[in-house]
């Protein structure tokens, strides 16, 4: 995916999302300015994009890496709410009193290892029960929501939040250490270096030589005597950590406490990320970079035009099929 | 409370059957559609609006078909025409929706409609317990009693159903008798955006008899394993989704009778059971997958 024809793709689906604004009674052209004004037009907004593109990093990352074994992770969104609550559980658990680096290690720790079991059951199925991972991955995404509300609603219901569905507001030893401007943490660098990570896994370790193996003809590589079934868990688990991982970062970097609606959509920008680039780990920052841009700007869709936030929807997802429908190379059987 | 889960699993799971219905005609022919939750949403909104506006069910009808339907084209063109990937495309089509219907849906949302009132069937409604669970319902409701069999008679025992198997099978048959592969893979897709438009007429205009952003939450999803449960079976179908629906009613019915259990992890049930469902079947269905999408899903997530 070169740059031209990314941009084009952009140009294709602004192009189409200003119809339907148009359609909704909304001046296409100043949606379109306030957006690119709410995106780019501050030092802030720039930011603003660097912090939101860092769980896209990340989601994007576990729909990357089990792609090169094959598998479709479609569970990122869940994956990062199980991170998020993972990383909770842990600082609810230390209580204070460690020192940050440390609490912070270890609500990591509790993120990466509650991503990984998210991404447990349906690995499990696949392996074990031959379940395709797309649906059950899916569906599981509704059910973390599920877990994160029944949480959120009960036992970690803030007393001092006056009713309001939320968690205890997080200690600063609890916080992502803010690195620049006014919100821009730790957890951004975080993101870069798991892409870096993950890259460098993939490119130049027999681990991800054989997922790859795995990944172009699962039957060639099981007579080659590889261990199919433990290298797709591995990825898929590893998959789910980078997205646990993403979670915890959200709910430390930027959020500060749990909320039922925290990081809806996410995983699925990761996922639309990771295909923008062809699962390319090392290009995933730049997929993200772009979708959290369009992101940023659809917050000035609520603010300046009114419209529901979840319209910024069309123009990924039209983004997506644009460049989905470039002429690629033909799939065999699908003709 | 039997009953009262039964009649629930019925009325709730009509949309749920349109969609798997279309899903299973569209995967009969090789392509997988997990736009279906979009073309739900779609028809959903669709039909609703324009029933507010208009005040005519019937036209909201059409305008939900032909919402799915066109939603459908786009997954059809970007998978037929243009060779992506189908789950890609798919989600692309769902967010498509989801987006499309939260913006053009935003002044429609908790307005409420004089939409599908319950109809019983004369006589047949007083019949205890079989009255209420099958013979009191909506018209959408009656029409899909009737669209299972239909679909199973078209894929099953037509000559259009035959080849359109075909397509989804082995492809190359089907050059042999001078019939494009891809025109009954565009007929399938849209049959589905279509169906799965009507089921969420259904669950706007005769369930909910009200529109909100993105309520279909992940019944598109939950028809397309039910497709596979099925083995790709429409008769079969009905059993899934009156299993998933039956088990949303029977949580609505412990939450009204306070089962002590968060009603939360209740709603998380379904989907559960869903994946349950599935684990306990994928063996067998190992056979019943048609040949090209087997395919689709071996070759992998790569480009």
């Amino acid at each position: 995916m070169n740059v031209a024809s990314l941009a084009g793709a952009v140009l294709v689906a602004m192009a189409i999302f200003s119809l339907f604004v148009l359609a909704r009674g909304a001046a296409p052209l100043q949606v379109l300015a306030d957006m690119a004004t709410s995106a780019l037009g501050s030092r802030r907004a720039i930011g603003e994009i660097l912090v939101q593109a860092t769980p896209f990093v990340l989601a994007a990352l576990a729909t990357a890496l089990p792609s090169r074994a094959g598998l479709f992770n479609i569970g990122a969104e869940g994956q990062l709410v199980s991170g998020a609550i993972g990383a909770m559980a842990a600082a609810n658990a230390i209580g204070g009193g460690l020192p940050t680096p440390v609490t912070l290690a270890l609500m990591a720790a509790g993120g990466i290892v509650a991503g990984a079991l998210w991404a447990l059951g349906p690995t499990i199925l696949r392996v074990a029960a031959g379940v395709s991972e797309v649906i059950s991955t899916l569906l599981l995404n509704n059910v973390a929501f599920l877990v994160l509300a029944w949480l959120v609603h009960g036992r970690w219901k803030d007393a001092a939040s006056l009713g309001l569905p939320q968690g205890r507001d997080l200690a600063t030893t609890e916080t992502l250490p803010v690195i620049f401007s006014q919100r821009v943490h730790l957890g951004v660098v975080l993101a870069v270096v798991a892409a870096v990570v993950v890259w460098a896994l993939l490119r130049f370790t027999g681990w991800g030589f054989r997922l790859r193996a795995v990944g172009g003809n699962p039957e060639a590589a099981r007579r080659a005597g590889l261990p199919v079934g433990w290298l797709i868990a591995s990825a898929m688990l590893t998959g789910g950590a980078i997205a646990g991982l993403g979670g915890m970062i959200e709910l430390a970097g930027i959020e500060g406490r749990v909320r039922p609606d925290m990081l809806v959509g996410f995983g699925y920008i990761g996922f639309l990320a990771s295909w923008l680039v062809r699962h390319h780990p090392g290009r995933v920052v730049a997929g993200a970079l772009l979708l959290a841009t369009i992101a940023v700007g659809g917050n000035s869709l609520q603010l300046d035009a009114g419209l529901p936030a979840a319209s910024v929807n069309i123009l990924m997802a039209l983004v997506l099929l644009a460049v989905l429908g470039r002429r690629g190379r033909a799939m065999p059987g699908v003709a | 409370m039997l009953e009262a889960v039964l009649v629930g699993a019925v009325r709730g799971g009509t949309s749920i059957l349109y969609a798997a219905l279309g899903e299973t005609i569209s995967e009969r022919a090789g392509v997988i559609n997990l736009g279906v939750e979009g073309c739900m949403l779609v028809g959903a909104l669709g039909a609703y609006a324009t029933a507010v506006s208009t005040g005519s069910l019937a036209l909201g009808l059409v305008v939900a078909v032909t919402g799915g339907m066109a939603l459908a084209a786009v997954h059809a063109f970007v998978v037929l025409e243009r060779h992506a990937n189908q789950l890609a495309a798919g989600l692309g089509v769902w967010l498509l929706g989801l987006g499309l219907t939260s913006l053009l849906g935003q002044s429609y949302v908790g307005r409420g409609v004089d939409g599908f009132a319950n109809v019983p069937v004369p006589g047949l409604h007083r019949l205890p317990f079989v009255g209420p669970v099958l013979f009191d319902h909506d018209l959408l409701t009656y029409a899909s009693f009737l669209a299972a069999p239909v679909v199973w008679w078209l894929l099953f025992r037509t000559r259009t159903g035959l080849a359109l198997r075909a397509a989804g099978e082995r492809d190359e048959v089907l050059h042999a008798y001078g019939r494009s592969p891809k025109r009954l893979r565009y007929l399938a897709v849209l049959s589905c955006g279509g169906l799965a438009g009507l089921g969420g007429a259904q669950l706007a205009t005769a369930l909910a008899q009200n529109w909100s952003e993105n309520m279909t939450v992940g019944r598109g999803f939950v028809a397309v394993g039910l497709v596979i449960f099925a083995a790709w079976d429409p008769r079969r179908a009905v059993a899934g989704a009156y299993l998933f629906s039956g088990a949303v009613a029977l949580n609505l019915q412990l939450q009204a009778r306070g089962a002590g259990i968060s009603p939360f992890l209740l709603t998380a049930l379904p989907y559960l059971l869903v994946i349950g469902v599935l684990a306990l079947f994928a063996r067998r269905r190992v056979h019943a997958v048609p040949e090209g999408l087997r395919k689709v899903f071996e070759s992998g997530a790569v480009s």
